[in-house]
């Protein structure tokens, strides 16, 4: 990570935990929607790494707050299109579940039940490092599509590939670490007063956000179809 | 809502050296010349003898092993890439996979002289075969039970005992076995790896055929059987230590998310450019699986390159990467029809599939150990 992003992303984290009490307004007054404009014209110059990562801190902290659609409308001068909204939804995804991850070991380590902590019960550890699998996907697929639309100079088109991949993997993520998530906090992370449905609810939201899987599916599909078995391989390796 | 959040996987650059297309392009061309060898399923527990030697005159083998033992000093790197195209094609690498992939690196690492300069060439020509011989009766997954023995004698070290599941042990020329070296030792303690050349007296393998009908892996009994002192790998009484090691070299590599690339490639060309949208839907969601995990596996190789130790991102690939292959057959059997008289590419590539896949989630270590090892990682245990 490079100095600048370091540097970004802690003030995302600071700007965010505000936003999450003030609304939009801390987000602008810090001058996010800038982040991908060039430094020539007053932005910021950063890369969609960049976006990546701070898009990740706004899924863990701030999951329902559309920070990325502020952020790459600036840049585009307009509405936010599918594949931009799908990456956007990827990138929060990746926070979303590791802050979600992370409530799951915390509760996990100090619950207790039956003498001890929920977390040295060998079924509790084999669900939660699939949820952790998951988790590392979707990070994955999100920092390699991020790396993909650097490589573009942002065109979505020219990414196509790679966003689709990583949206298609996000939802099939969710689906299963959001079940998960619920599973291990068992009842009190169904209610209201716990904070795992501010995660939850979102990701399971974002699953149809911006193209569900039959959209992406068959995006995808579609242009792998016309590439042929070994096409796909010639293509996957050249990108 | 404050949330302690990390990067569960950090993405790391994959920036091998050199030309990596005109390294791709020469792997594609030897594959081309090898053309009815191909379309392998499962591949790299199919051997062909013939094959690897072409391979290792070709230059694809021993890549990362030092020009004095036959090796071409290429970087990890680009060996990974010569590995990944040979996979996606189905060859039969089989004969030479585990020579190449871990005990070389072993015996480079850890060897005595002797042992380097007697197996490395062979093993760089593709024409010297290793087995591992770490399951015995009653140590699986538990593999600190190992009760094989090395006694030290005035001849040199004495081996008896019994090795289990030992893949390609009827086709190597030597076991790599963990060996319990420290008599009354225990649990992980007092173990050594030793070089056991498989033509050596007192050595008897007996096959065990598999659900398939094929004949992969194997009992091996060792009746006080002498090795020099030259065949004890390492230091006496880490074994342990080494041998855990060399599990980590096997658990990243594309080979847990290509070995059955072929299926896919049968998948997509029997589909057409215009297939219907559930095929489209599931050409879109393997593919889409595929790109994900080879992102993980790139990344992960490109750690151990760098010389870090990615315990746990290389278990995350193993487990993620068997449950795809694991399931890809039964993915394609429930869209595509294929009734058992069919026998086109597809139809066979998927029947073969169908009975091999149970072992992808019990070979180099079991899903729920490697789950172990992940919640580990997590903190859980």
């Amino acid at each position: 990570m490079s100095e600048q992003r370091a540097l970004l992303c802690d003030t995302a984290e600071a700007v965010f935990a505000e936003a999450a009490t003030l609304g939009m307004a801390p987000v602008e007054e810090a001058g996010f929607g800038q982040l991908l404009l060039a430094e020539a014209d007053g932005g910021f110059g950063g890369d969609w790494g960049d976006l990546f990562a701070v898009l990740r801190i706004a899924g863990a902290n701030v999951p329902s707050m559309a920070i990325g659609e502020h952020i790459v409308g600036q840049w585009l001068g307009g509405e936010v299109t599918k594949p931009y909204g799908a990456f956007i939804r990827v990138a929060q995804a990746a926070g979303a579940m590791d802050a979600a991850l992370a409530m799951s070991i915390d509760y996990v380590n100090t619950r207790q039940q039956f003498g001890k902590p929920l977390g040295k019960f060998q079924a509790v550890q084999q669900v939660l490092a699939v949820f952790a699998v998951e988790a590392a996907a979707v990070n994955v697929a999100g920092a390699a599509a991020a790396a993909a639309l650097d490589r573009a100079a942002g065109d979505a088109e020219t990414a196509l590939f790679e966003i689709a991949c990583a949206k298609l993997r996000t939802n099939k993520a969710i689906g299963q670490a959001t079940a998960i998530a619920h599973q291990v906090h068992g009842a009190i992370g169904f209610t209201r007063e716990y904070d795992l449905h501010k995660l939850t609810g979102p990701l399971l939201d974002w699953r149809s956000d911006h193209g569900n899987d039959a959209y992406w599916g068959n995006v995808l599909g579609t242009k792998v179809a016309k590439l042929g078995g070994a096409g796909l391989w010639a293509d996957i390796t050249a990108r | 809502m404050a949330v302690n959040m990390q990067q569960s996987f950090s993405i790391y650059p994959f920036d091998p050296p050199g030309d990596v297309a005109a390294l791709r392009a020469e792997v594609r061309a030897f594959l081309a010349a090898h053309e009815p060898k191909l379309g392998v399923p499962n591949c790299w527990v199919v051997g062909d003898p013939e094959f690897s030697s072409a391979l290792g005159a070709a230059g694809f083998l021993g890549m990362i092993l030092p020009k004095t033992v036959g090796g071409h000093e290429r970087h990890p790197l680009e060996r990974y890439v010569v590995i990944e195209e040979l996979l996606a094609a189905g060859a039969p690498v089989g004969a030479h996979w585990i020579a190449d992939r871990q005990t070389a690196p072993l015996i480079l690492r850890y060897g005595s002289e002797e042992a380097k300069t007697r197996y490395l060439p062979g093993i760089c020509k593709g024409q010297l075969y290793t087995c591992i011989g770490l399951s015995e009766p009653g140590a699986g997954s538990d593999l600190a039970a190992v009760r094989t023995t090395a006694r030290y004698t005035l001849d040199g070290w004495r081996i008896s005992g019994q090795k289990i599941w030992t893949s390609g042990a009827h086709m190597s020329h030597v076991m790599l076995a963990l060996v319990r070296s420290e008599e009354g030792s225990e649990r992980n303690a007092g173990l050594s790896q030793f070089l056991i050349p498989m033509d050596a007296p007192g050595i008897t393998i007996r096959p065990i055929i598999d659900m398939g009908g094929d004949h992969h892996f194997n009992e091996v009994f060792f009746d006080d059987v002498l090795l020099p002192e030259w065949a004890m790998v390492g230091a006496r009484g880490q074994g342990w230590a080494q041998a855990t090691a060399e599990l980590a070299l096997e658990r990243s590599g594309p080979e847990r998310y290509l070995s059955s690339h072929v299926l896919m490639t049968a998948l997509i060309d029997a589909a057409g450019p215009d297939p219907d949208l559930q095929i489209k839907g599931l050409i879109g969601e393997l593919t889409a699986e595929l790109w994900t995990l080879r992102q993980m596996s790139l990344s992960t190789a490109a750690k151990l390159a760098a010389g870090e130790d990615p315990m746990v991102e290389a278990s995350m690939v193993k487990d993620l990467g068997n449950s795809f292959e694991q399931a890809l057959p039964q993915r394609v059997q429930a869209l595509v029809d294929c009734p058992s008289t069919r026998d086109d590419d597809l139809a066979r590539l998927m029947r073969a599939l169908l009975i091999a896949a149970p072992s992808f989630s019990l070979r180099g270590g079991t899903r729920e150990i490697i789950r172990g090892i992940i919640a580990r990682g997590l903190g859980l245990r």
